[in-house]
């Protein structure tokens, strides 16, 4: 007979299923799909819409899709912070990848301090680690561990970028990663909607015992 | 003499209120979420909705949950909620238990 879980691990159980869905995963691929197209179109503005275009579509989304399916279940303390702190992560994200675009066409004025001319030559190594750490801190923070790996991927294909000579661009990078991030939480998000069919709602209160 | 009499006889103040299996689910679930609507409850339990309401309403008539109903986009949406008299309740049955079972000679 298979052991019951302590309260910890049953609270743990019910805050992971309802990362199930794969939702996350296709903003967050969305993100850096926005930002690599935003570089190779120069549609820059792309990547600063996308935080406040899709945080409320993946909203409505979920209503629709997600609570007939699981319900719905606000948390206490802990994991109610941690669900502002990752939406302003994810925030900081899309800022930081602005600011860095700023940083950039500042430092490269004459004027530029020695350390901001560092950074600069190492601008795309410096992206990965904000955004692969940022994405790093996020897991950590809602306890969802396939954020360290795309935090890991990120940094990786980024540092790729730095240290491959020519022909392989941040905005290649960024739209292979997030492509794969979005792929992968749509295919979460197949599996979710297989997995748990909609409820059939019957008359509240129809009791059976 | 009723169960509960006998219980209270031998020492053993159990709160049957949560005691039952599925209310001991339900409450578990309650206690480690701030609220939950129906659905969520029925797929984390297993519970069938008229079991689920009809031990919901035992625990509401216990004042250990509260129940809010409310219309979203014209339909109807209950989430229940534990009371603090029943997060109370809940953390004295769970000391209880622990206390009881550790007390058990190996």
């Amino acid at each position: 007979m298979p052991a019951s879980p302590g309260l910890r691990e049953l609270e743990r159980r019910v805050w992971l299923r309802t990362f199930e869905h794969g939702l996350w995963d296709v903003a967050i691929g969305l993100l850096l799909l926005a930002f690599g197209i935003g570089i190779l179109t120069e549609f820059y503005w792309l990547s600063a819409i996308i935080v406040p275009v899709s945080l409320p579509a993946m909203r409505d989304l979920a209503r629709r899709a997600i609570v007939p399916r699981i319900g719905h279940a606000t948390f206490r303390g802990r994991r109610k912070r941690s669900l502002v702190h990752v939406q302003l992560i994810l925030t900081g994200l899309a800022v930081a990848g602005a600011g860095m675009f700023a940083f950039t066409s500042f430092a490269s004025r004459g004027t530029a301090p020695d350390w901001m001319l560092w950074i600069r030559s190492h601008f795309i190594v410096v992206i990965g680690l904000i955004w692969g750490g940022a994405l790093g801190v996020a897991g950590w923070t809602v306890d969802f561990p396939r954020l360290y790996a795309y935090g890991a991927i990120l940094f990786g294909a980024l540092l790729a970028v730095d240290l491959i000579p020519s022909g392989y661009h941040l905005a290649h990078a960024l739209i292979a990663v997030g492509g794969l991030i979005a792929l992968v939480g749509a295919a979460l998000f197949i599996r979710f909607t297989r997995r748990y069919p909609r409820h059939p709602k019957p008359l509240e209160g129809a009791a059976d015992d | 003499m009723t169960e509960a009499e006998r219980d209270d006889a031998r020492g053993l103040q159990i709160d049957r209120a949560i005691h039952e299996p599925a209310r001991l689910l339900i409450t578990a679930h309650l206690y480690v979420v701030e609220s939950a609507d129906y659905v969520f409850l029925m797929g984390n339990t297993g519970l069938t909705w008229g079991n689920l309401s009809s031990h919901l309403s035992k625990l509401e008539a216990t004042g250990y949950v509260e129940i809010t109903k409310e219309f979203v986009e014209k339909k109807p949406h209950t989430m229940v909620k534990l009371t603090e008299e029943g997060r109370t309740a809940f953390d004295t049955y769970r000391r209880q238990m622990k206390a009881l079972f550790e007390d058990l000679p190996d």
